[in-house]
């Protein structure tokens, strides 16, 4: 046989083996088709409908809208800057005016570079199919998918015109933190609408869709930029700029919104909202009934009360000699103290500001909320109001800052300490609240009882579970920040509580009013006791443990009250005006003792009071001075601080006291008795409880309460 | 039919190959690749298919899911809504504060105006009124202009009142409690701690037996016209002590307040009887000082006079 005909022989082997394959392979196709189209998504018409879901929204006090949650931020495609759109086309589909939701040479070619390029895999998806995998599929890489894919692309083409189909893919494509679409986006990232955006603005976000993360400006601004210039140079080569022009976008200066904008204003705040509203309405409600919800945020309070707690954290970082090296934000969150601030207004308990740690972006943890910390002396004013109703104690009374014991039953006896380990003698209890005397709160709390001091507290507002033993009045259950803020609000308005509360209220989508708040208001503390212990906080400011508040300048009329927790671990400032309440907390996330570069120790006084006098300043700036309210039967008395006695002009050291009527400054045992008094009432109780530990089981079994852990904080 | 037949040479082979049925074959099948090419045929053909069978598909997939949850959440929204106006709109229509106290479930309050109120407050007779809010103090809330509605809320099985402001803070809270309110259901009783506290009877308060003893010199159908449903006051747990009458008349009604000592406890309870019966029991009690007075009231009152 001839060459020539071995040639034409094979030659037709491979015509017929062609023409075969070609008919299984579309004989498969057919089959494949159908086997795809089996269970293929039905298109939603209008295509419209893909944003048909109302985006919950969420409003400061102020009206301000602080943030959306799902829906989309719908704009007709003439509402889009033109530049972007280009941008898009350029970068993802550059023939999307032309083909039929298929572009049959891109694929042709990616098919090319994945078969015979090995590690290589070039994608061709059109804007078309990109919108059906964002409307339908999972992000699964089958072939199957992809199929299916490219065959609701083609009903889209199909059923919808070219600018129906770029403006739903252009309304809902991703940018990363949180925002689809890209009115949303460009608000977000510029501050602007998507119309106004240039084209230096708009190359930089066509970039970010691929990989929001990836190319997310605000953590990797190279990598963004590098990929703008990749976007800028397919719109060069499809013809829709110049290279002048091109360069002219790269070079300029992109004015991207504060870092705050990628994670929205008050997001701790935020987090406890949309918790609450969850738990009220169910995630379904939350994520996709479109509810309006005002809530109490003051956005400049907010933003003063972030400032002034990293500010004061950064202070206390330097005080503490912790270096700021290159670290992640949960390794961070770890090694550097965090803190928590809670603002209130006391007459109605609306939150005004809300800080739950010092960088939301590093840790959600919210600390503003979480009832895990120590308050220490933060909790002494509830035990002087204790004393004061249950034992009609004054701020005169004097008591003795002594050595004491008191029998613990099940545990070795309680011996507390005073913070710098000294004792004073006799003071009066105003002064043994402003400078803090553990040995004397001890002693007020075994006369008093652990269980009246938790009734106070709960009256206050402490909702905390509390353990009914002595040391408690030393603040030895965890607490949070906005518990004593509410807590200690309840002083502020003479006794009346107001529950704490950041929802105002709530609409549904066509603004029908589902719930709205009631600010009402409980008298739960006796408000001449509590303007006592107001005053007596008073003190605590100008001349007690937060006399920092006032070095600061803070110099509106105001109480509060430092509280540290043992070794270190917990420092707080909590205080208010007649208007506003806030709470201070700093401390680290594992507990660990805060000292200073000297291994001095940071107290409430030094670590959360500059914060709280900082924020306070900001908070108040431009209110007139407001005096608290003083009930009509209170007067007042000056006395020696040490004696009680009535303090002449003559007296070296003399303290006003608020007295109820009644109550008179050292008269109660005669003129100089109330000394004599409260020694004797030690030496019948403490002393011969202290004396008599190991034999008075009677006494013991009063105070079974009292268990091991009854550990007292210095 | 002719066998086909291998080509011999090159010539043949090209005479074939270059004959009109395949050019005629190439070009077709170029013409159809050059067409797809051009006008995207079988991306149409196919789509058309798919949208002619786009209804009969599943509504399956991301948005068809975030639809679905969407349908539930307007679902769940619009019956707490439905629930909610539901209430609202009986408040609305309620008469009495024992409506709207039976209306309203625990954790739902109601919003009504401030008129409206007013409305129901003025509905009350004057001392259960003045038991609830005295209308000199809510003149004074009126007055500040503050006042802009009032929530109703159920507490425990009373009802809780609060005026509140545009702010909807609240100005002024009132409670109706269990008695109140199941005194308010039966009707013209209140409750107060003494007859001394009710300016109304002042000058006008009778020892029980000395009321009693009058009582009795009547006959039935004109002690039920006094004190018209005497089993109310046996539901009062104590011992009734004093009887205040005032001399007001409502609508042909006149006030008695029975007070009543249980244990150390005083406590009023406030029934109306009729006009023309009340001045002939004041009169007995009185003596015969009221018998003119009582006589002019009988006879303008004859006409209501039970035979």
């Amino acid at each position: 046989m001839s060459l020539f005909a071995v040639s034409v022989r094979r030659i037709r082997i491979l015509f017929y083996a062609g023409m075969t394959l070609a008919g299984l392979g579309a004989l498969l196709a057919v089959g494949l088709f159908f086997v795809a189209v089996r269970d293929l998504p039905q298109v939603p018409e209008p295509l419209g409908r893909i944003i048909e879901t109302p985006p919950t929204e969420i409003f400061a006090a102020t009206g301000e809208r602080l943030m959306i949650i799902g829906g989309r931020e719908v704009v007709p495609l003439n509402r889009i800057s033109p530049f972007f759109i280009q941008a898009v086309i350029a970068t993802e589909d550059h023939r999307f005016w032309e083909h039929h939701g298929l572009d049959k040479l891109r694929t042709l070619k990616a098919l090319w570079i994945t078969l015979f390029e090995p590690g290589r895999i070039q994608g061709a998806s059109t804007i078309t199919q990109q919108l059906a995998k964002n409307l339908f599929f999972s992000y699964r890489r089958t072939y199957m998918r992809k199929f299916r894919e490219l065959l609701v692309a083609l009903q889209i083409e199909t059923r919808y015109s070219k600018r129906e189909i770029l403006e739903a893919y252009l309304n809902q494509i991703p940018f990363g933190v949180g925002d689809y679409g890209i009115e949303r986006a460009a608000r977000s990232f510029f501050g602007k609408p998507a119309l106004e955006l240039n084209l230096a603005e708009s190359s930089l976000l066509a970039g970010l869709p691929k990989s929001p993360t990836r190319y997310n400006p605000y953590r990797y601004f190279e990598r963004a930029k590098k990929r703008q210039r990749l976007v800028l140079a397919r719109m060069n080569a499809v013809g829709y700029t110049t290279v002048e022009e091109s360069e002219a976008a790269y070079q300029a200066p992109l004015q991207l919104m504060s870092h705050a904008a990628e994670t929205p204003k008050g997001s701790y705040f935020l987090d406890l909202v949309i918790n609450d509203l969850e738990e009220r309405y169910g995630p379904e409600v939350v994520y996709h009934g479109g509810l309006k919800v005002s809530t109490t945020l003051d956005p400049e309070q907010q933003t003063w009360a972030v400032e002034s707690l990293q500010s004061g954290l950064a202070k206390l970082d330097q005080l503490m000699g912790i270096v700021d090296e290159d670290q992640t934000g949960d390794t961070r969150s770890l090694s550097h103290p965090q803190g928590a601030l809670v603002a209130l207004e006391c007459n109605s308990g609306a939150v005004k500001a809300l800080v739950g740690g010092r960088d939301y972006s590093e840790t959600e943890f919210n600390r503003a909320i979480g009832n895990n910390r120590l308050p220490g002396s933060g909790f002494k004013p509830f035990l002087y109001y204790a004393a004061f109703e249950k034992l009609s104690l004054t701020p005169a009374n004097v008591f003795v800052d002594r050595q004491i014991t008191i029998p613990v039953v099940g545990a070795s006896d309680w011996t507390p300490q005073n913070f710098e380990r000294e004792h004073e003698g006799p003071m009066i209890l105003k002064r043994a609240l402003m400078q803090s005397v553990n040995v004397i709160a001890a002693q007020l709390v075994e006369r008093v009882g652990p269980e009246a001091l938790i009734d106070v507290a709960r009256r206050a507002g402490i909702k905390s579970p509390l353990k009914p033993v002595y040391s408690l009045a030393l603040g030895t259950s965890g607490v949070s920040p906005l518990e004593m803020a509410a807590a200690f609000s309840t002083f502020a308005t003479g006794g009346i509580r107001h529950e704490p509360f950041w929802i105002r209220r709530v609409e549904d989508p066509l603004g029908r009013v589902l719930e709205e708040q009631i600010v009402r208001g409980q008298r739960s503390l006796d408000a001449s006791i509590a303007y006592q212990v107001t005053d007596m906080m008073r003190g605590v400011l100008t001349d007690g443990t937060g006399k920092v508040i006032r070095r600061l300048g803070f110099d509106l009329p105001a109480a509060g009250k430092t509280g540290t927790s043992d070794d270190f671990r917990d420092a707080w400032f909590t205080g208010f005006t007649p208007t506003l309440s806030a709470s201070v907390w700093v401390g680290y996330d594992r507990g660990m003792s805060m000292r200073d570069v000297n291994k001095i120790g940071i107290t409430g006084g030094r670590g959360a009071g500059p914060i709280w006098a900082e924020f306070m300043i900001k908070a108040t700036s431009g209110e007139p001075p407001r005096e608290f309210t003083v009930p009509s039967d209170i007067h007042f008395e000056t006395v020696d601080p040490v004696s009680g006695e009535i303090a002449g002009q003559w007296r070296p050291s003399r303290m006003k006291v608020a007295m109820r009527s009644g109550q008179i400054a050292g008269a109660a045992a005669g003129k100089s008795g109330t000394l004599k008094s409260e020694q004797s009432i030690l030496e019948k109780t403490v002393q011969p409880a202290v004396e008599k530990a190991g034999t008075s089981a009677t006494k013991k079994a009063d105070r079974s309460t009292i268990t091991e852990e009854d550990l007292p904080p210095e | 039919m002719s066998q086909w037949a291998e080509p011999r040479d090159f010539k043949e082979w090209a005479r074939r190959a270059f004959g009109l049925r395949p050019i005629v074959t190439l070009m077709l099948v170029s013409s159809v690749l050059i067409l797809e090419f051009r006008f995207d045929w079988m991306e149409r053909i196919l789509g058309a298919y798919l949208v002619t069978t786009n209804s009969e598909r599943p509504e399956s997939g991301s948005i068809w899911e975030k639809s679905r949850q969407t349908r539930t959440a307007r679902k769940a929204l619009e019956q707490i809504l439905t629930d909610k106006q539901t209430l609202q709109r009986e408040a609305r229509s309620a008469a009495s504060f024992t409506q709207i106290a039976a209306n309203v479930t625990p954790g739902e309050g109601v919003m009504l105006s401030a008129d409206h109120f007013r409305k129901l407050y003025l509905r009350l007779a004057p001392s259960i009124a003045h038991e609830i809010i005295s209308p000199f103090e809510l003149l004074g809330i009126v007055s500040d202009g503050l006042w802009r509605r009032t929530y109703f809320e159920k507490s425990g099985s009373g009802l809780m009142i609060y005026l509140l402001d545009a702010n909807n803070r609240v100005l002024r809270q009132l409670e109706l409690g269990v008695i109140m309110l199941s005194q308010l259901k039966r009707g013209e009783v209140a409750l107060t701690e003494s007859l001394d506290q009710l300016p109304i009877f002042e000058n006008r308060i009778y020892p029980a037996d000395r009321f009693f003893h009058s009582l009795e010199s009547f006959p039935e159908d004109v002690r039920r016209s006094m004190v018209p449903q005497p089993e109310t006051l046996l539901e009062v747990p104590g011992q009734i002590v004093r009887i205040g009458i005032s001399d007001e008349t409502q609508s042909g009604f006149i006030e008695l307040g029975f007070e009543f000592l249980n244990g150390a406890q005083r406590r009023v309870v406030l029934v109306q009887g009729h006009e023309w019966a009340v001045w002939r029991l004041r009169s007995n009690l009185e003596g015969t000082d009221m018998d003119n007075a009582s006589r002019q009231i009988s006879d303008q009152t004859e006409d209501r006079t039970p035979p």
